[in-house]
């Protein structure tokens, strides 16, 4: 969207700001890359090596103990995940990989579908990561990997009598591991991404100077906002009166929904403000950068209020409203970073191409 | 075709009075009128009617954004909500009456593009029946207060732009092929089986009268916006939605005896386009085939019967294309309004942001 590379040229434009706060356009793309993007996905990474481990040492020992382990470390693999997740661009966005790590939206529920296939047909294939790799995205994901570790039957898991199901979760949790390890990898990489990134050129088909980065970087923000709201939060709060469906969540059998909601806007927080993009404004336009502070701390707030996993939350009356009040921080979210940012920069709002149609 | 006079005289005396000073001074100065649904720089929504001169001549406010404005042969415009938006409202480009505003019926919204039949008696939207992730045409009686009388299939998943081909019986569909749902916005819910077409329907019946696809490699890319030449080819562009690194050719048109072909544009134009055509529109005598792409801020002008680039403007956020009586103008989500490929209009910038598409006012 425009509104991003309208960003980087005022930084560029404005000297005077800029200079002030010595910070250049590539010093935005820097900081983005180094303080948010780089640490999420290594955190990511390690996050899923201790998944495949706890896994592993479930299929090794199955007992109660070890299952809540690796219960535990698929927790934080999710949290670590949806800090990331809506860092969608360069490594993430190819080969697949966003659908082979989280299959989402699945209205139809197809990853439930085929890991029930596999558990009935004891597929041996879906034990080998190498195979596994090859099959459906829906059925190698953190959602197949959730119904094997929390879903129906997964108590066998205490037992001998889960061996397969244990080995097609290890296997899930190792291409998890390989996936996250490569993500961080590249990002890491002096002459991946990173440099595409900095070193902006005609050559590039993604990249070709720093308003198109800036315009990727913004684009995060503004779409990461709505994909909470349209493809987290409203699936199970439903539309327009709609009744709630605690079973369309995200990781609803985890309990893990809001806490992976809490990390995306962690995660667009994070990149909004360890990027510094907001400062390059007019003094008189700093609220702008402080109302984005202000809604990712309701959001925050709002967050905490919801302790239960989400189908009780909906009974309650106050974490029901908790949960209602974030779409509408999403909404202003919206505005403040779609719109006012541009604006405040000094710049017009692009809108035609703020997404297709 | 533009008729300032008869547009007054049609308009009648209640209208003229009605209008705005700087509205009938538009009018009088002989300048193009032209329909887009905005977004207001205060905030909110609208469709407008400016003038090729930088006028505002009117606005009527929309509840939420807009997309496409057609007009009946009667003149009566039509702007849709843009998907997945469920309401369209009907109005009187002249103000002589009030708005009037559609709902989309239970299980289906709109896509934001619609056609009129040739007398103006039925309306015909693009709609999502998205439980079934099918795209229907919803017919509208237009005589019976706009009641939702029917529909047909669309033969695809995700249609976009329809048109009436010049024989006045025959629709032509855009199917993108993405499938969405409203439960989950406008996220796209099957970039991996996704199967756009060109489907040729007809009017009366809602029969297939034929349907094209590109080669299956090219199955991510999604057939949106059309246009037809002056030999009644429909010119049509896509938007990619496979790897953003992947350059596939992005124009092309399809025949109703079964033509169905991408043009071969130049890579570094190609390139400029960054895999997302937002409109297609023709010249007033269908010579010209305008293509757009706001993330590529560029306009480019299409000669159909050499399938290569005659003129190109770069305009940033630039989408909205209309013909005016030799050219072509171009809008941008940053409130410009440029003519190029012949037009004489000179760069106009309002203080509002167009959106996707910009539609000529024709006098009845």
């Amino acid at each position: 969207m425009r509104l991003l590379l309208a960003v980087l040229f005022t930084l560029m434009a404005a000297p005077s700001i800029a200079e002030e706060q010595k910070l250049t356009a590539k010093d935005v793309v820097s900081l983005a890359i180094n303080e948010a993007i780089r640490p999420g996905f290594a955190q990511y990474a390690v996050e899923t090596t201790a998944l495949q481990q706890g896994v592993a040492e479930l299929c090794d020992a199955p007992s109660e103990v070890n299952l809540d382990a690796a219960r535990d470390a698929f927790k934080s693999a999710v949290t670590a995940w949806s800090r990331v997740e809506l860092y969608r661009l360069g490594p993430l966005m190819t080969e697949n990989r966003y659908d082979k790590v989280l299959f989402w939206p699945d209205r139809k529920g197809i990853a439930l579908r085929q890991v029930q296939g596999v558990l009935a047909d004891a597929d041996l294939d879906a034990t080998d990561p190498t195979k596994l790799g090859g099959k459906s995205v829906a059925m190698q994901g953190l959602g197949a990997l959730e119904f094997l570790l929390f879903g129906t039957d997964a108590e066998q898991l205490t037992t001998a009598a889960g061996a397969f199901r244990c080995h097609y979760s290890r296997a899930i949790a190792t291409l998890q591991a390989d996936t996250a390890a490569t993500l961080s990898a590249e990002w890491n990489d002096p002459a991946g991404i990173s440099k595409r990134l900095l070193e902006p050129s005609e050559s590039d088909p993604d990249y070709r100077s720093f308003r198109e980065v800036a315009e990727a970087l913004t684009g995060l923000l503004a779409h990461g906002t709505e994909a909470i709201r349209d493809q987290r939060l409203l699936p199970f709060l439903g539309r327009d009166g709609a009744a709630p469906k605690p079973k369309s969540a995200l990781f609803w059998r985890s309990g893990m929904t809001v806490p992976s909601i809490n990390a995306n806007f962690e995660g667009l927080r994070a990149l909004l403000e360890k990027s510094r993009i907001a400062e390059a404004t007019t003094a008189e336009n700093l609220w702008v950068s402080n109302s984005a502070t202000f809604e990712f701390g309701n959001a925050e707030r709002a967050g905490k209020v919801v302790t239960e996993p989400v189908e009780q939350a909906l009974q309650d009356p106050k974490q029901k409203k908790a949960l209602d009040y974030l779409v509408i921080v999403t909404q202003s979210l919206d505005t403040i970073l779609g719109e006012n940012l541009a604006a405040a920069l000094g710049l017009s709002v692009g809108f035609s191409s703020l997404d297709g149609d | 075709m533009w008729q300032r006079r008869a547009f007054l005289r049609a308009a009648g005396a209640g209208f003229a009075a009605a209008l705005l000073p700087h509205r009938a001074e538009a009018l009088e100065r002989a300048e193009l009128v032209f329909a887009s649904s905005i977004q207001k720089r205060e905030g909110g929504f609208a469709a407008a009617l400016v003038s090729e001169r930088g006028r505002v001549i009117s606005t009527i406010a929309l509840p939420e954004r807009g997309h496409d404005i057609t007009f009946s042969p009667t003149g009566q415009g039509v702007v849709f909500a843009r998907q997945p938006g469920t309401f369209a409202v009907i109005f009187d480009p002249s103000g002589a009456s009030q708005p009037q505003t559609l709902t989309s019926v239970e299980g289906r919204h709109f896509f934001g593009h619609g056609a009129f039949s040739p007398d103006g008696k039925l309306l015909y939207a693009t709609e999502n029946d998205f439980d079934n992730a099918r795209g229907v045409i919803g017919i509208y009686d237009v005589a019976g207060g706009y009641a939702r009388i029917g529909e047909f299939d669309t033969f695809g998943t995700g249609p976009h732009e329809m048109l009436l081909m010049p024989d006045g019986e025959t629709f032509v569909v855009a199917n993108g092929g993405i499938e969405t749902h409203p439960d989950y916005g406008r996220t796209e819910l099957n970039l991996e089986t996704m199967d756009p077409s060109i489907a040729f329907i007809g009017r009366r019946s809602g029969g297939l009268i034929g349907q094209m696809r590109l080669d299956s490699g090219l199955h991510q890319l999604s057939i949106r916006h059309m246009a037809f030449d002056h030999q009644s080819r429909v010119w049509f562009g896509c938007q990619f939605r496979g790897p953003s690194a992947d350059r596939p050719q992005l124009v092309g048109y399809a025949t109703r005896d079964g033509e169905i072909r991408l043009i071969e544009l130049p890579e570094a134009t190609l390139g400029n386009l960054r895999n997302y055509v937002g409109s297609v529109a023709a010249s007033a005598d269908g010579g010209l085939i305008g293509v757009s792409s706001p993330e590529g801020n560029t306009i480019l002008a299409i000669d159909p019967d050499t399938a290569t680039v005659v003129a190109s403007l770069g305009l940033e956020n630039g989408c909205g294309i209309a013909p005016d009586s030799v050219g072509l103008l171009a809008s941008s989500g940053e409130g410009a309004l440029s003519g190029l490929a012949g037009s004489p209009a000179p760069l106009t910038t309002f203080e509002l942001n167009f959106d996707n598409h910009l539609r000529l006012l024709k006098a009845v």
